[in-house]
């Protein structure tokens, strides 16, 4: 299966970290918490996959559409 | 003495017409992953219902002794047919015929579909393959001189988003005034891969930069189903035919009729339990808004529209005990339900459909205002929301509200329509206010928080009793708001707003009409 790229749908602060990076996740399974107008907003696994790299660290400061995670 | 052969001669012309662009041309059409006009009347339509306006409509060639030598249909497929048993308008492209240009058509077959569909008071749905009718370079050849740009019929299209549904669709490269008869629509679909929306595609933009573009680069669905050019992305055209169906079936045929109810398949009284702990008592969690309208509505009758775009905002179809209705609803998943200036444009343009065609709208709102920073500003937020309010104060059709968390700033005002009566409705977990407490005491209270000795005791002192304050208990006790209601009962009381507004309903043109926003 292609890797996908998993982008953050908010502009925001990467709050949490929740997945490790080699995890294999279930389709919403939960990847990292966005913070995002005072809430604490999910970025979630699109499918079932494998965690191959998480671009982003707590604190990182995101654009919309910005690469957070790849998942193969 | 009998019509016999002039008949025979006409089935000839038709067999002819039937072969479209030839058999090669055919299978490069399928090649391409994409079916030909006549497949896809097929599939839009109800089995066999297909009748045919034009049919041997082209360019005939004649020998000297004055027999039909060949026929080139034109590229432009019309005619009338059903779909769930309901009458419809149906015009495609025909790709295998100079690639569905409209320099290979019957120029009056693009207007006459048009008045066709006014006049009879039909759904129009517009199955787009190619650039469609502006014309080119060959043009100014053919005719000798150039062309000032006009459609003949723009005032018939314009005239039809406003009187009958029209679905735009776009099923394969649609460029120019091809891809503007996708957009001026009601509902517009594409299908992913196989079709693409330019202004003007790969071989003019590329001569244009040093980025070269291949055509799903420049006009996919992957862009034009996220920016709102396009409502829907479809998987493939069989999809894209069974969501136009679906869109249609809630539709009346036309602004003079009411969309009709089917027989109710669903407990108009039914108790969702689970309502009761969907809404998250921290105000920092979301939580998701879909399954919270599935099961609102008739069981398995939201059709969502626009699911890629202007995300904090979902907007749909359903039915409440057999009446459709328009849903709009707040998704905390985008920006916490945000309204930024893309789903401020969905709005504004859910509302106008669902005022042109008379559908009662169901508004499940949880509003933390609009959208704000630079990003915000630089979108022109504020903008694009006061279209949104504007179209929803002019709005004439039922209303019902249910706020089921936060009502913040001016966004909020457009849970429902203040300048009449609303049915209005709160869950226990609505937060209402001008601002939401974090930041906004600091705002208020600037003065007395710089005077006390111990500035964050203070803040902390004013938040515990403000939010004390911001109960909605005490809302709705002041009557600053209608009703608290149990979540588990919104069902039964969607269905009693439904049922109690259907003959307020009022068919005829809408009071403002429709702009393809």
């Amino acid at each position: 299966m292609t890797a996908v790229k998993i982008p953050t749908e908010v502009a925001g602060t990467v709050w949490k970290i929740v997945a490790a990076q080699g995890a294999a996740l279930a389709a919403g399974d939960v990847i990292l918490i966005m913070e995002s107008m005072k809430m604490e907003i999910p970025i979630e696994a699109p499918r079932a996959g494998q965690l191959l790299e998480l671009r982003v660290a707590e604190g990182d400061v995101l654009n919309e559409g910005d690469v957070v995670a790849l998942l193969g | 003495m009998s019509w016999e052969k002039e008949v025979e001669e006409l089935r000839a012309r038709q067999r002819l017409a039937q072969q479209l662009g030839g058999a090669a041309r055919v299978a490069r059409q399928h090649a391409g992953g994409k079916l030909t006009v006549r497949e896809r009347i097929d599939q839009l339509l109800d089995t066999d219902s297909f009748i045919e306006v034009g049919s041997i409509a082209g360019k005939a060639a004649y020998d000297d002794a004055g027999n039909l030598v060949s026929l080139t249909p034109a590229s432009l497929v019309m005619g009338r047919g059903k779909i769930g048993g309901r009458n419809v308008v149906a015009a495609g492209d025909d790709f295998t015929i100079r690639g569905g240009t409209n320099e290979g058509s019957i120029r009056d077959k693009l207007t006459r579909v048009e008045t066709m569909a006014r006049d009879l008071r039909l759904p129009l749905i517009r199955m787009v393959d190619g650039s469609g009718g502006g014309g080119s370079a060959g043009t100014m050849d053919r005719d000798g001189h150039s062309k000032v740009p006009g459609y003949l019929g723009w005032d018939l299209v314009v005239a039809n988003l406003n009187t009958v549904p029209v679905v735009g669709m776009a099923l394969g490269s649609t460029a120019g005034l091809g891809s503007a008869r996708v957009c001026i629509s009601h509902y517009s679909v594409m299908v992913k891969e196989t079709s693409q929306l330019f202004v003007a595609g790969p071989p003019v933009v590329n001569r244009l930069g040093a980025r070269q573009f291949d055509k799903n680069e420049l006009g996919g669905s992957q862009i034009h189903t996220r920016n709102g050019a396009i409502d829907d992305e479809a998987d493939s055209e069989a999809d894209a035919f069974a969501r136009v169906r679906r869109f249609l079936s809630y539709l009346p045929p036309s602004v003079y009729e009411l969309p009709p109810r089917t027989p109710p398949q669903d407990d108009a009284n039914r108790n969702v339990d689970w309502l009761i702990e969907a809404i998250p008592r921290d105000d920092r969690k979301v939580y998701k808004m879909r399954p919270i309208i599935e099961a609102l509505v008739d069981q398995g009758s939201f059709f969502e529209i626009g699911r890629h775009w202007g995300r904090g905002v979902i907007t749909g179809l359903a039915r409440l005990d057999g009446w459709p209705v328009a849903v709009m609803a707040s998704d905390p998943h985008h920006y916490g339900g945000a309204w930024t200036a893309d789903a401020a444009r969905k709005v504004a343009r859910f509302v106008q459909l669902a005022q042109l065609f008379h559908l009662p709208v169901v508004h499940l709102a949880d509003i933390p205002g609009f959208l704000v920073g630079l990003d915000a500003e630089q979108s022109a937020t504020i903008r694009h929301g006061v279209a949104a309010l504007t179209a929803i104060q002019q709005t004439t059709v039922p209303w019902c509200a249910v706020i089921v968390r936060k009502a913040y700033g001016v966004a909020a005002a457009g849970h429902s329509n203040q300048s009449r009566y609303s049915v209005r409705y709160c869950w226990p977990s609505m937060r209402a206010g001008s601002l939401p407490l974090e930041g906004g005491i600091e705002a208020a209270y600037r003065a007395e928080i710089a005077a006390s000795a111990d500035p964050q005791a203070k803040i902390a002192e004013l938040r515990e009793r403000l939010q004390r304050l911001g109960s909605p208990l005490r809302t709705v006790e002041a009557f600053a708001y209608d009703e608290m209601i149990d979540p588990r009962d919104t069902r039964k009381l969607l269905c009693e707003f439904a049922n109690l507004t259907a003959p307020l309903r009022e068919a005829g043109p809408s009071s403002f009409g429709y702009f393809p926003i």
